[in-house]
């Protein structure tokens, strides 16, 4: 290609690219400088590790972390599972299909803190619920269910808000299986199991790996759920970056949000390649 | 030993009737071809053999087992598909090796099988390829390869040769019917090619519109066809609507048709007095004796010479291997009694 098309492609690139890495550039170098103490919005700015090795001694920190990554892994497998099977479902239109499909999807327009907060009515102490379960004599007194301290709520509203969008990626993935490819599969001896784990996974994969990461990278930075429905005892990174920022502490708050984007990138390129690696030892 | 046993299947796509009360009986290692032209059902038949279609009506029995119900991947069949249907994530050999492993055949076994295979369907160079690597022909073998490392009691075909070149067609063609024999494999094969199926079956299955019209040998399906339909479309034939005139010798029955009389051999005397004459253009004998008719067309073709021949406003197609008959020319035609074929009426 000679330098004039170049130009050219670049010229066309600037306005959407050159914005986007603009934009990034500038949040993770402030975030990063922040963290080695420059930019302090109080006292003083200036090279210093201090914030890295007190946040890393901090017990408060490494427990924030290992929830966030609980938490994120966990939402993206529970919606990639519960996914497939949906999809599969959808996969030929029936009568109605399109109706199921559609009700699927509403949680994508609903947003996560109206969601959270409708949850927590329904299972909260005097909740419909505990309601039911009482009037239907499964115990004599209502149970408590919000705040969990495993963290189950958040991670039935994660799932409940990002399995549609699983099913969105995957639907389109499995329709472009052909019912042949399936029918040859099944003639060959491979029953239902077989026909998912040997066929429909390793031809989805693509659909599979995007979804797990855009879901993961999501969750593993989830505040809202977090703050309303989530453990008490317990806080995600980005509540523990608010908390940080809340004192005024922009430094240690820069820590914690630096180790969030690594945690995410890395994270979600093991759960890429692991997802890969499982599908290949499968096949032989 | 009947390998196969159908009985009165019929299958219906809404209200349409894709195969109407077929009966079929295959012998334990037959070789059976389903012939007939495209739409009239035979891929329909062959899905409701494996299992990936259910029957309306009708019952399906494989070695002695009422399997009508039974899940394709129960049933001990496998199929060729006409789409190939390879796996494209696969290569050659995962691809030949998928069916091997479900049937949790051990690895020395499974080697052995595949490279069998991969050796008579010549397919060794290309068994590190993945499907959308290869040509057409090259997917249609790996497809056949699958079906073939099976070694099921009953394989079934779907015009696993359409294709193929010429050459590579008769080669592969021998190799089914080895593998076939070697593994004692009980076959139903579905092809439109009519050569395809005369050279390779023990029996044929005519096919017309989701009916049977004629089960038999390939020789008497080309010396005795039964239905105009059959006569056809196996092979070239002149049909003539004729009239019975009556038994003129004990065997030798007098018919009219538009072209002229022709005494006709037969054991079985017709049924009715409207019936179809039939004959092959090879059987017509060029001479001094018989109907005379004028030479429309002429087409040499080698080893014998294509001839359309017009008789009172009639034409036919007469072969003859020595004749110097020219375009315009006028002859004698003649048909030896024995050669000539009553048909039955049909709508
Ligand atoms: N799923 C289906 N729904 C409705 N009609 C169908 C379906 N499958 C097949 N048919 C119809 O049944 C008839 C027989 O189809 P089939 O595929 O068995 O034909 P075929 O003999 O294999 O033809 P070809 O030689 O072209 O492969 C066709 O008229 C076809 O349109
Ligand atoms: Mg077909």
């Amino acid at each position: 290609m000679s330098a004039r098309k170049w130009l050219l492609i670049a010229a066309l690139l600037t306005p959407g690219l050159g914005l986007i890495l603009v934009l990034i550039g500038t949040v993770v170098y402030i975030a990063v400088a922040q963290s080695f103490g420059f930019y302090t919005i109080t006292g003083e700015s200036g090279f210093t590790t201090q914030f890295w090795s007190d946040m890393i001694g901090r017990k408060l920190f490494s427990r924030s972390i290992n929830y966030s990554i609980y938490v994120g892994v966990l939402s993206a497998i529970f919606s990639v599972a519960l996914a497939y099977p949906l999809a599969l479902w959808l996969r030929k239109p029936f009568a109605g299909s399109m109706a199921i499909g559609a009700v699927l999807k509403a949680p994508l327009l609903i947003p996560g803190l109206v969601a959270a907060f409708l949850f927590i009515n329904i299972i909260s102490y005097n909740g419909i619920v505990n309601q039911l379960i009482q009037w239907l004599g499964f115990s004599d007194a209502p149970i408590r269910m919000q705040n969990d301290s495993n963290a189950i709520g958040v991670l039935i509203l994660q799932t409940w808000k990002n399995l549609p969008f699983a099913l969105l990626l995957l639907t389109g993935a499995v329709r472009g299986i052909s019912d042949e490819v399936l029918d040859a599969a099944r003639d060959l001896g491979a029953g239902t199991w077989a026909r998912f784990s040997k066929v429909i996974a390793p031809l989805t994969v693509s659909g599979m790996q995007a979804s797990l990461v855009i879901i993961f990278i999501g969750a593993v930075s989830d505040f809202s759920f977090q703050v309303i429905a989530g453990p008490t005892n317990l806080q995600s990174m980005s509540q523990l970056m608010v908390t940080f920022k809340d004192r005024g502490d922009w430094n240690s708050a820069a820590v914690v949000g630096v180790s969030l984007m690594m945690i995410a990138l890395i994270g979600s390129a093991l759960m890429a390649i692991g997802a890969r690696l499982m599908l290949r030892r499968r096949l032989t | 030993m009947v390998a196969i046993r159908i009985d009165e299947l019929t299958k219906q796509f809404e209200a349409f009737t894709a195969l109407a009360k077929l009966s079929l009986e295959v012998e334990q290692e037959e070789f059976v071809t389903l012939l007939g032209p495209s739409g009239c059902g035979k891929t329909t038949l062959l899905k409701l053999i494996s299992g990936f279609l259910d029957p309306t009506e009708g019952t399906i029995h494989i070695n002695g087992k009422d399997v009508t119900r039974t899940p394709p991947e129960a049933r001990d069949t496998a199929l060729c598909f006409q789409s190939y249907a390879l796996f494209p994530h696969l290569t050659v050999r995962e691809n030949l090796e998928f069916g091997p492993r479900q049937k949790r055949i051990s690895a020395h076994d499974r080697k052995a099988r595949v490279d069998d295979v991969a050796e008579k369907l010549s397919l060794h160079a290309q068994m590190d390829k993945l499907p959308n690597q290869l040509s057409g022909g090259q997917q249609q073998r790996v497809s056949l390869g699958r079906a073939l490392v099976m070694r099921p009691s009953v394989i079934l075909f779907d015009e696993p040769l359409s294709n193929l070149d010429a050459k590579l067609r008769d080669q592969v063609r021998i190799e089914i019917r080895r593998i076939q024999k070697e593994y004692g494999l009980t076959a139903i094969y579905v092809t439109h090619d009519q050569n395809e199926a005369l050279a390779m079956s023990d029996r044929v299955v005519v096919l017309n519109g989701g009916r049977v019209e004629q089960i038999d040998t390939p020789e008497a399906l080309y010396h005795a066809p039964k239905t105009r339909f059959v006569a056809d479309f196996i092979g070239d034939a002149n049909v003539f609507s004729g009239t019975v005139q009556g038994e003129v010798q004990p065997g030798l029955w007098r018919v009219e048709t538009a072209m002229g009389t022709y005494d006709v051999a037969t054991s079985t005397p017709p049924k009715e007095k409207d019936v179809d004459l039939c004959w092959r253009p090879e059987s017509a004998v060029l001479g001094d004796a018989g109907h005379t008719g004028k030479v429309i067309n002429r087409a040499f073709q080698g080893h014998f010479t294509d001839l359309m021949i017009e008789t009172k406003g009639v034409s036919y197609r007469v072969q003859s291997r020595a004749t110097s008959a020219q375009e315009g020319d006028t002859v004698n035609i003649s048909i030896p009694p024995e050669q000539l074929i009553l048909l039955e009426r049909t709508a």
